[in-house]
């Protein structure tokens, strides 16, 4: 009997999964597929190529060897041997190294205050849509009001407080970025109230947190991942922003920000430093977006014909 | 192609080349500007205050040097020279401890009041008082009693040495002899400033008040303020009251804070100064490549070192200050950093041509610095507790930190943070002692080894580092009262010996000025500390820089 039934199953078609309609969507789209390859690809080489013993110390400075061009061996007054892939900056650092490194600061700051805007973002719409009533209407004019104020103005009275530091980099960024991700979830969670599943949950007596944490969000996860795949390149770029104006990571440490900056500044005679961080950053941004796009077609079909 | 497209094109590469056309004959900020007589300056970093007893910086003293004028004035050609300012004639007694200024009569401030002796005498109390707590009032210490006055160890400005016999005979008595105090009244610190406005917007000790806005500041210099946005310009014009007004030759000038030498350095290229306060050490090599004219390097008689707070540790150890001293490779910087044809310091005074051998003992030797860091009492860098070096927000300042950090990182293993602040926050951490190692320049005010020297006695308002030496002190009071120039430049050059063994600072180059200005600027000749009498400055268009770059 169950060895019959089995069998039976094996030839019925099998379900699809709403994760597995997507992949299969997403696979279609190839800009898309090339964007999270090539992300992948950034992810691993900036985290995993500086183990190797060849890429050098991102901050040795070897003064004698400044501004060298791409592809240079020479050898410093120190006696070290050194090879530049991408050429050196005015300090004689390598760039191709800096890039690597500063890459580790820029996805790092990414991803961490998009982790931290996205946990506190959900969260709170969720609360705020599914309670509803004067609870949503304070909640939600609370999140106006920090709506209101200037980012840049917090952050600069912020670090003149408590100096400059990387983790506040952090909170900063992400304490601003929840604010839109709590207005999606809010009222994705506000259509989704009423419907027959959740009424049928709380008729079985689910507690309300239940209900939130387990029937809720779970499906508002499809406007939730396309928007945290936009949040992270919004996030590297305040970062670099940030890093521009010399709030965000300090010297001699970098991010792809601040070595656009530091090339900006000598573009006139050093071309490289600025080219080779911009196109990096450039690139990496261009493929989140995709990503992000390509997801917001895959997770919802009918959106992608407007 | 498609004819639309086609058509779009063309229409395209009309309206560009129109653009382009348009541009190209428009005329430069800076032509318009020789025009106007209208000089346009950039000047680093935005004012702290124009009040000339408030502000310790060189761009400061530069736009007050435009709005009041001293006693004696500055030399348009030799900065050891001075020429006539308020006061027509002074002479001294016999030893040098007694001045006496003669003011002219028709010297007036910029609202039609005549300026007398009484200003002078109102302006240094002002100074000195400790309540206004003035960060360079030290400058004043050569009067009588001024130092007495200045640390509230007598409070009558009565016994302090300066009177005003009539309304145009000032009498300077001086703590020691002072054969150089003509020079040193130039300063900024001893400008006059004008009793009713102070005292219109607050008491006479009050610090920042609104008498120093555009429209109710009051100057006696050749120009006086017209207007003042934060972060964007000062500008000066023409001061009909001033008594040489006839034979001031700029209408006006405006003072443009840019503290970012790359962004100055586009600025003079796109044609919107006429000077550059610096220029960005990778531009240095291509305008020598170009020969360009607009670019100049002069002597200049500054040092550029790190402060150490020695209040606190790991400064407060001489022997870990030593190994941070030979740790530092000054012909790097010098040569690979910097790259504007600046000496490595091996000393502290800069060398100048007085007579005045410094002694020149620092210089990179990691072995040194190694058995000096074991004698502080470190095993390895690794021990040393975490320390920050601190510096303004500049480009220049930033490369020279991260190279000393690698210099220190390699030669003594220690990890050193680095940390920027912009100008005024940074002047007030210095001030209140809040940092561990500071970054520093200084220029000197006038042509004597003192101006550099001075500063480091004890409790001296340009300190900062809570170094304190008994010995050092007493050589530099005694070298006032020395026989002849060799003798006093000889236990000046004793003190500086100690300075340099204790190493409160960290020597490590001699200022080169280079900077850009324009063909147009006429008068503006090298000077060895770079205070320019505007009123000599011409505008005449030159025909070379009618002409568009690029």
């Amino acid at each position: 009997m169950i060895s019959e039934i089995h069998r039976h199953g094996q030839d019925i078609e099998k379900g699809s999964s709403l994760g597995r309609d997507a992949w299969l969507r997403l696979k279609k789209n190839y800009l898309a597929m090339a964007s999270l390859w090539f992300f992948v690809a950034i992810v691993a080489v900036c985290y995993v190529l500086p183990l190797f013993p060849f890429v050098p110390d991102p901050n040795i400075t070897h003064p004698d060897l400044q501004s060298q061009p791409a592809f240079t061996s020479a050898t410093s007054m120190e006696g070290h041997d050194v090879f530049y892939l991408l050429g050196s900056d005015h300090l004689g650092r390598d760039i191709f190294a800096r890039i690597l490194y500063g890459g580790r600061v820029s996805l790092f700051v990414g991803f961490l205050a998009t982790a931290v805007s996205l946990t506190i973002g959900v969260i709170y719409g969720a609360v705020s849509g599914y309670t509803g009533g004067r609870v949503d209407a304070v909640m939600m004019r609370f999140v106006d009001i920090l709506y209101a104020l200037p980012f840049m103005i917090i952050v600069i009275i912020l670090t003149t407080y408590f100096g400059n530091n990387l983790w506040l980099l952090f909170v900063c960024i992400g304490a601003v970025e929840w604010l839109t991700m709590s207005r999606i979830v809010r009222g994705q969670v506000i259509s989704l109230k009423n419907q027959e599943f959740v009424e049928a949950a709380r008729s079985l007596g689910l507690s309300r947190w239940r209900i939130i944490f387990r029937h809720l969000i779970p499906n508002t996860v499809g406007p939730v991942i396309v928007y945290t795949t936009l949040t992270v390149p919004a996030v590297m770029r305040l970062e670099a922003i940030l890093s521009f104006l010399g709030l965000g990571v300090q010297p001699p440490n970098a991010s792809w920000g601040s070595l656009i900056k530091e090339g900006a500044d000598r573009m006139a005679s050093d071309p490289g430093l600025l080219v080779y961080p911009a196109i990096v950053f450039g690139l990496t941004l261009f493929s989140l977006n995709f990503l992000g796009d390509g997801l917001r077609d895959a997770l919802d079909p009918k959106s992608s014909k407007d | 192609m498609d004819p639309a497209p086609l058509r779009l094109c063309v229409i395209f590469f009309a309206l560009a080349a129109t653009v382009f056309q348009t541009s190209c004959r428009k005329e430069r900020k800076v032509d318009i500007a020789t025009r106007e007589k209208i000089l346009l300056l950039g000047n680093g970093g935005e004012p702290k205050a124009l009040d000339p007893h408030l502000v310790s910086s060189v761009g400061d003293a530069n736009i007050l040097r435009s709005l009041l004028e001293g006693l004696t004035t500055f030399h348009p050609s030799d900065d050891t020279k001075h020429e006539p300012g308020v006061a027509e004639r002074w002479e001294a007694n016999d030893d040098f401890t007694e001045w006496k200024f003669f003011l002219r009569n028709n010297a007036k401030w910029s609202n039609g009041d005549p300026v007398t002796a009484h200003d002078f005498v109102y302006s240094y109390n002002r100074i000195l008082h400790p309540e206004m707590a003035a960060p360079y009032a030290s400058m004043l210490y050569f009067l009588k009693n001024g130092e007495a006055y200045n640390k509230e160890e007598i409070t009558d400005f009565a016994e302090v040495g300066v009177k005003a016999v009539n309304d145009h005979l000032l009498v300077c008595t001086m703590e020691r002899p002072t054969p150089f105090l003509p020079d040193v009244v130039k300063h900024t610190t001893w400008l006059p400033v004008h009793q009713p406005t102070i005292e219109k917007y607050g008491t006479m000790t009050e610090a920042f008040t609104d008498w120093q806005k555009p429209g109710n500041h009051v100057g006696n210099g050749s120009f006086q303020l017209t207007d003042w946005r934060i972060n964007a310009h000062v500008k000066v014009r023409r001061n009909p009251h001033y008594w040489d007004a006839e034979n001031v030759k700029p209408n006006g000038i405006n003072f443009y804070p840019i503290p970012n030498s790359y962004t100055e350095e586009k600025a003079f290229r796109n044609g919107l100064l006429h000077y550059t306060y610096i220029i960005p050490s990778n531009m240095i090599s291509r305008y020598r490549e170009e020969n360009d004219p607009s670019l100049r390097s002069e002597t200049y008689a500054g040092v550029y070192f790190y402060r150490c707070n020695t209040n606190q540790k790991p400064t407060d150890n001489a022997d870990f200050r030593r190994a941070l001293a030979y740790a530092i490779n000054q012909e790097t910087i010098v040569k690979y950093v910097k790259m504007g044809g600046e000496q490595p310091a091996y000393g502290y005074t800069p060398p100048s041509e007085v007579g005045y051998k410094p002694p020149n003992v620092i210089g990179h030797d990691p072995e040194k610095a190694k058995a000096f860091l074991k004698k502080a009492g470190y095993e390895s860098g690794e021990d040393v507790p975490e320390f920050t070096v601190l510096f303004n927000t500049t480009e220049e300042h930033k490369s020279i930190a991260v190279a000393i950090q690698d210099m220190w990182k390699k030669t003594l293993g220690i990890d050193v943070k680095i940390q920027n602040q912009e100008w005024k926050v940074f002047q007030q951490t210095l001030f209140d002692m809040k940092y561990d190692v500071g970054r520093a320049g200084w220029i000197g005010d006038y042509s004597d080894p003192t101006t550099f020297l001075g500063m480091w006695q004890t409790g001296d308002s340009n300190n900062y580092t809570g170094w304190s030496n008994e010995e050092y002190d007493r050589l530099l009071k005694e070298s006032s009262f020395a026989r002849n120039p060799e003798e006093r430049y000889r236990i000046l050059a004793e003190a500086e010996s100690i300075l340099l063994d204790e190493l409160p600072i960290l020597p490590i180059y001699w200022y080169t000025r280079v900077y850009l200005i324009s063909p147009d600027v006429k008068n503006w000749h090298p000077l060895l500390l770079d205070n320019h009498p505007y009123k000599h400055i011409d505008l005449i268009p030159s025909g070379e820089s009618g002409k568009e770059e690029g």
